[in-house]
């Protein structure tokens, strides 16, 4: 190797020293510094100044202090940016609501509440054609506008796990409501009137329940 | 996965999403070097602060449209590099002279006088700080940034074997500058 050729070299190696040293270096380029290293006396003293440079530049950037408020500041030019929050992508429509529902006050939350119980009453228990907890709906509409029902207004503080939990063993659905002022339209699958009135005086007496109105009755009721 | 190990491309998915958490966690992660990165290229202090915050604004507006192809740092201090080119062409400040880059660091001392009076490493620091630009910033994106060859050059915006060029003519001046203050250290 000519002298020529081996500053060549020494050229090549010393300008990839500052890449193995931040650890990029990759694929031959590796291997030659890596060789070079083995292999030559001059290099690890050669590796030893670019390690002192490495220290010198890192001094020179870390001696600029960034401004200490430049976070705060940065938030508040990203809101004007930015405007209102984007909506998060990916969650459901039921999260979404439930997100909604968590944030109001319990009175009006209960409401909210009230809403997505009915959805979720509807959904399963009156799905036209589907089967309900103990019994097929087939033309659900105009059963469910045939169907004996009462008025309910359930208490304020009322837990939406009670209310779901009562409706289904007895096979209460709720079929309408609730209006402005909380009332529910609740279907009761009565054959008669007695079985009704047993019904009604079910309803009235869960500590959830704060008023019910009799609304149609079974055919031969009186 | 915690914030604080969510990988800089996870958290720009975020940002993509609308989450401005996200966006305000990597501007803790990344803004200090950006800051320092344009500082250093415009030798304005209150540039850099209004840059970097450019920067990361950018950030929020192309996050939908970020391929990862680079790594976010790259990303970010290639947005960094146009914002301050930019302004500096504005203000028509001739910034890059090729003439002055050919040059051996000048100093208001000469290195002798300098460096009896400070050590190896502050001379080290001095030099690095005096290089002509286009050579300063190669060093400072492979010695303080970590960035490879190829991520220079996307930075940047030009050829690996300009890089390579530069970091050779870099550190070629560098070497000279030490000798000249009584600092051998055998190459060039």
């Amino acid at each position: 190797m000519s002298a020529a050729e081996k500053m060549s070299r020494r050229d090549e190696m010393e300008t990839l020293l500052p890449f193995y040293l931040n650890g990029s270096l990759e694929g031959s380029d590796l291997e030659a510094v890596e060789e070079w290293l083995a292999s030559d006396p001059a290099a690890l003293a050669a590796l030893g100044e670019a390690e002192a440079e490495f220290s010198g530049a890192t001094a020179a950037n870390e001696a600029i202090r960034p401004p200490a408020d430049a976070l705060s500041r940065f938030a508040k030019a990203l809101d004007a940016e930015a405007g209102p929050a984007r909506k998060p992508a990916g969650s459901s429509w039921l999260a979404q609501a439930w997100g909604r529902f968590m944030a109001v006050p319990v009175g009006v939350a209960w409401a909210a509440a009230a809403v997505l119980l009915a959805l979720v009453m509807v959904q399963s228990f009156v799905e036209p054609g589907g089967k309900g907890n103990d019994f097929e709906i087939a033309g659900a509409q105009d059963d469910l506008a045939k169907m004996p029902f009462a008025l309910v207004k359930f208490k304020p503080d009322a837990k939406m796990s009670d209310i779901s939990a009562f409706l289904g063993s007895n096979g209460l659905k709720i079929i309408g409501g609730p209006t402005a002022d909380g009332v529910f339209r609740l279907g009761i699958p009565a054959a008669n009137a007695a079985d009704y009135t047993k019904q009604i005086g079910l309803i009235a007496a869960q500590p959830f329940t704060e008023t019910v109105i009799e609304g149609r009755k079974p055919a031969d009721g009186g | 996965m915690t914030a604080a190990t969510e990988t800089d491309r996870a958290l720009v998915d975020r940002v993509a999403k609308g989450d401005r958490a996200a966006v305000r966690l990597l501007f803790m992660r990344h803004h200090a070097r950006v800051y320092r990165f344009v500082a250093r290229q415009t030798g304005s202090e209150m540039m850099a602060d209004d840059i970097a915050n450019e920067v990361f604004l950018e950030l929020w507006r192309q996050a939908p449209g970020f391929e990862g192809r680079s790594e976010v740092s790259t990303w970010l201090l290639g947005i960094a590099r146009f914002k301050a080119l930019s302004l500096l062409r504005k203000k028509k400040e001739d910034w890059i002279d090729d003439e002055a880059a050919a040059a051996v660091p000048d100093s208001a001392d000469t290195p002798e006088v300098v460096t009896m009076k400070e050590d190896k490493a502050a001379a080290l620091r001095r030099f690095v700080n005096a290089l002509p630009e286009e050579h300063r910033v190669v060093i400072d994106l492979a010695y303080y940034h970590g960035q490879s060859v190829s991520e220079i050059g996307e930075v940047l915006d030009i050829p690996v074997a300009t890089v390579k060029t530069r970091m050779f003519y870099a550190r070629k001046k560098l070497g000279e500058a030490l000798k000249a203050a009584g600092y051998d250290r055998g190459w060039p």
